[in-house]
């Protein structure tokens, strides 16, 4: 009974700790600033090169263009932008690629809904969720040169 | 004379103690197992197909979901193998990184064993400590990385970020804390009479079996035979740092927790020499082409995860996609040798010997 | 770990390993057995040798019992469809002397079928299940060939070059 005993007294020296829980959902729970979260969208930014749809490994992304109302500028202005969180991975490569930062992670993760419809983000939805936006996001990895910051 | 029949028992799919969708007919004869059959595939996701489409970079996302407890070292064994057919020299800092996510993650996963196998054999605080150190763990690759489970960090050629400030004095304070608490948890439970009736002489096997049915990790060494993919084929920077590796003799479920925790003692020391060894500036991303293209060949490289050696197996024709693309599991040829280990147990010894021999079933059905 | 003498623990070159083992496959199975030998140099020099079909049961047997090779543990198995013939891989270790060898046997791919090994290498059994479950090569010999990943009402196979989704949504 020695071994319980020990074991007993491990327990008893716990029971002073200080609580190491969080009190979530009461509490909203502060994320490092690179944490990967929902994407913000800035439709003005946007120059529609594609890129973010096509390096998306879970093709979750589709964007249309239209040609800008402006005939002076080549630029062709984006018509409408989804990204289906039903499958995003929010992996981040899409934020990595977006060579104006139109495209930036945020620090939101509630995406729990009742329904899958619910899931399918549009332009309006992702230009709006703009708190909490991600400092850093134009980091290519194999652009950074040097070490700690 | 009492008559007995068989019974047929369906132990999961869905079952606490199979840590997934894992499903395990049995056939009892009274208490007795005399025969066990598992069924698997609930996971199945099809990565090796989806990987057929995808380019290298865009694969790494989809070996975090295998083994969901040790993404680091997924995530470093595809970047290992198309490194090695590519000839890439990855940069000293991120290789230090590298060694420091994968050694943290070695710990955070053998705590997750530590805390669940306690709990499926019915101690319910260990869980609680465990998970709370685990919980630091993932802070710290949250701070990292930016994800606390499913974490991307390596790429072909380096990471992708380099450590934020201050980090890197977080892991240097963690190792001592994490010391201390191994020590705790060994009192708490690695003498506790209950705990010892229900690991001690149970699940044994020996060397020969296990080599036959190509287990590895802990529960090759609880064997006696000395395999540590970090030592026996040094990759990354392994060989610079000095460390045992823990075996035993027994070859029961007390050897191989024996074993997960002095690992986590070892993890602490590796940790602790590539703080020290680690360089103060530099590249963390290796010059690549911009398309990731492997030349035409093909490449078999395994390492060291917290489950036992997980390879890959990659065919390239030079495309920026994989030909074909096949992941060495280590849980899914762990699990083989359990309708083995079963035959003529008891319904209780079931758990302890399936919780013992530690699988992701992510990884089992990848 | 069991004892192997001096001599023999240490660690011979790739090359050397490649041909001793080529001979000792010729000298106790057949002169055809092996139909091409190389050492892999992407793959950390492999020593990789393409073993004929009808020869591979009695090579593995004869891989893992003799005692300049003990190939005991099988590391890896892999199965390819290569468009023009299918492949079965495999990658076997002498833990005792840490020496890596890999073998591959062809197969047509109308009928594909190489001989099981799970009699050999217990460790062989899931893999094999899950290669004919997921490229359709048969293995003669497995005690309980039946597919392990997919459903078992699945049609076709899905690594296969050649298969077709059944459903779309798939
Ligand atoms: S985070 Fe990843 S999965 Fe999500 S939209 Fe961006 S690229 Fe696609
Ligand atoms: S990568 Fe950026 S700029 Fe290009 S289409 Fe996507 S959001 Fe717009």
């Amino acid at each position: 009974m020695k071994g319980i005993a020990k074991g007993l007294g491990v327990t008893l020296k716990n029971l002073t700790r200080k609580k190491v829980t969080y009190a979530y959902p009461d509490e909203p729970i502060e994320m490092p600033d690179r944490f990967r979260g929902v994407q913000h969208f800035i439709p003005e930014k946007c120059i529609v090169c594609n890129q973010c749809a096509v390096v998306c490994p879970t093709q979750c992304i589709s964007l249309t263009g239209k040609p800008n109302p402006d005939p002076t500028k080549k630029v062709k202005l984006i018509d409408t932008f989804d990204i289906n969180f039903e499958i995003c991975i929010l992996c981040d490569l899409c934020t990595e690629v977006c060579p104006t930062e139109a495209i930036v992670m945020t620090h939101n993760f509630e995406l729990a809904s009742y329904s899958r419809d619910e899931l399918f983000m549009d332009k309006e939805w992702l230009q709006a969720n703009n708190k909490k936006v991600r400092k850093e996001n134009l980091v290519k990895p194999s652009r950074v040169k040097k070490g700690v910051k | 004379m009492a008559r007995t029949e068989e019974l047929l028992l369906n132990v999961g799919p869905q079952h606490p103690s199979t840590h997934g969708v894992f499903r395990l007919i049995v056939k009892l004869d009274g208490e007795v197992i005399t025969h066990a059959e598992p069924v698997m595939g609930y996971l199945h996701r099809g990565t090796e197909k989806l990987a057929e489409e995808l380019t290298y970079t865009q694969i790494i996302p989809y070996t975090d979901r295998m083994d969901y407890v040790s993404a680091m070292t997924n995530n470093y064994i595809l970047c290992h193998a198309v490194e090695t057919m590519m000839g890439i020299e990855v940069p000293e800092r991120a290789e230090y990184l590298r060694v420091i996510a994968m050694e943290l993650q070695r710990i955070a996963s053998h705590l997750v064993w530590w805390g669940t196998y306690l709990l499926d054999i019915g101690a319910m605080s260990p869980f609680l400590y465990a998970f709370r150190e685990r919980e630091m763990i993932i802070n710290l690759f949250n701070e990292l990385c930016g994800a606390r489970l499913t974490y991307f960090y390596m790429r072909v050629g380096g990471v992708k970020w380099d450590a934020p400030e201050g980090w890197l004095d977080k892991v240097r304070n963690f190792i001592p804390y994490m010391r201390e608490k191994l020590e705790e948890y060994d009192q708490l439970v690695s003498g506790n009479e209950i705990f010892l009736s229900r690991v001690k002489g149970i699940g044994k096997y020996d060397a020969e079996t296990a080599i036959a049915y190509g287990l590895s990790g802990a529960n090759l060494r609880c064997t006696g035979v000395k395999r540590d993919l970090r030592k026996d084929q040094p990759y990354s920077i392994y060989d610079r740092f000095t460390f045992d590796v823990p075996v035993r003799e027994e070859g029961d479920c007390y050897a191989r927790y024996l074993i997960r925790m002095e690992e986590m003692r070892q993890s602490l020391n590796i940790l602790e020499q590539a703080l020290e060894q680690m360089p103060d500036d530099g590249d963390i991303m290796a010059k690549i082409p911009r398309v990731i293209r492997p030349p035409e060949g093909e490449a078999y490289v395994g390492i060291e995860s917290p489950r036992g050696e997980i390879g890959c197996y990659l065919i390239s024709r030079n495309k920026p996609q994989p030909y074909r693309l096949k992941f060495r599991r280590p849980s899914f040829f762990n699990l083989q040798i359990l309708p083995e280990l079963l035959k003529g147990e008891s319904m209780t010894n079931l758990i302890a010997i399936l919780g013992g021999i530690d699988i992701v079933v992510g990884e089992v059905d990848c | 770990m069991s004892d192997v003498n001096q001599e023999s623990t240490e660690r011979l070159d790739e090359q050397a390993r490649l041909e001793i083992c080529v001979r000792i496959l010729e000298e106790e199975v057949s002169k055809q057995a092996v139909e091409h030998a190389e050492i892999n140099p992407l793959s950390l020099s492999m020593p990789t040798l393409i073993i004929s079909k009808q020869h591979w049961y009695r090579c593995a047997e004869v891989l893992k019992n003799h005692e300049q090779l003990n190939l005991t543990y099988l590391r890896s198995m892999a199965g390819a469809d290569l468009e023009t013939h299918m492949e079965v891989i495999y990658h076997v270790t002498c833990i005792e002397r840490n020496t890596d060898y890999c073998f591959k046997v062809k197969t047509d791919r109308d009928t594909p079928s190489v001989p099981s090994v799970t009699s050999i290498w217990p460790a062989a059994n899931w893999n094999e299940r899950e290669i004919y479950d997921l490229l359709g090569i048969q293995f003669p010999g497995h005690p309980n060939l039946k597919r392990i990943m997919m459903p078992d009402d699945w049609e076709g196979h899905p690594l296969r070059k050649d298969y077709e989704p059944l459903d779309p949504e798939v």
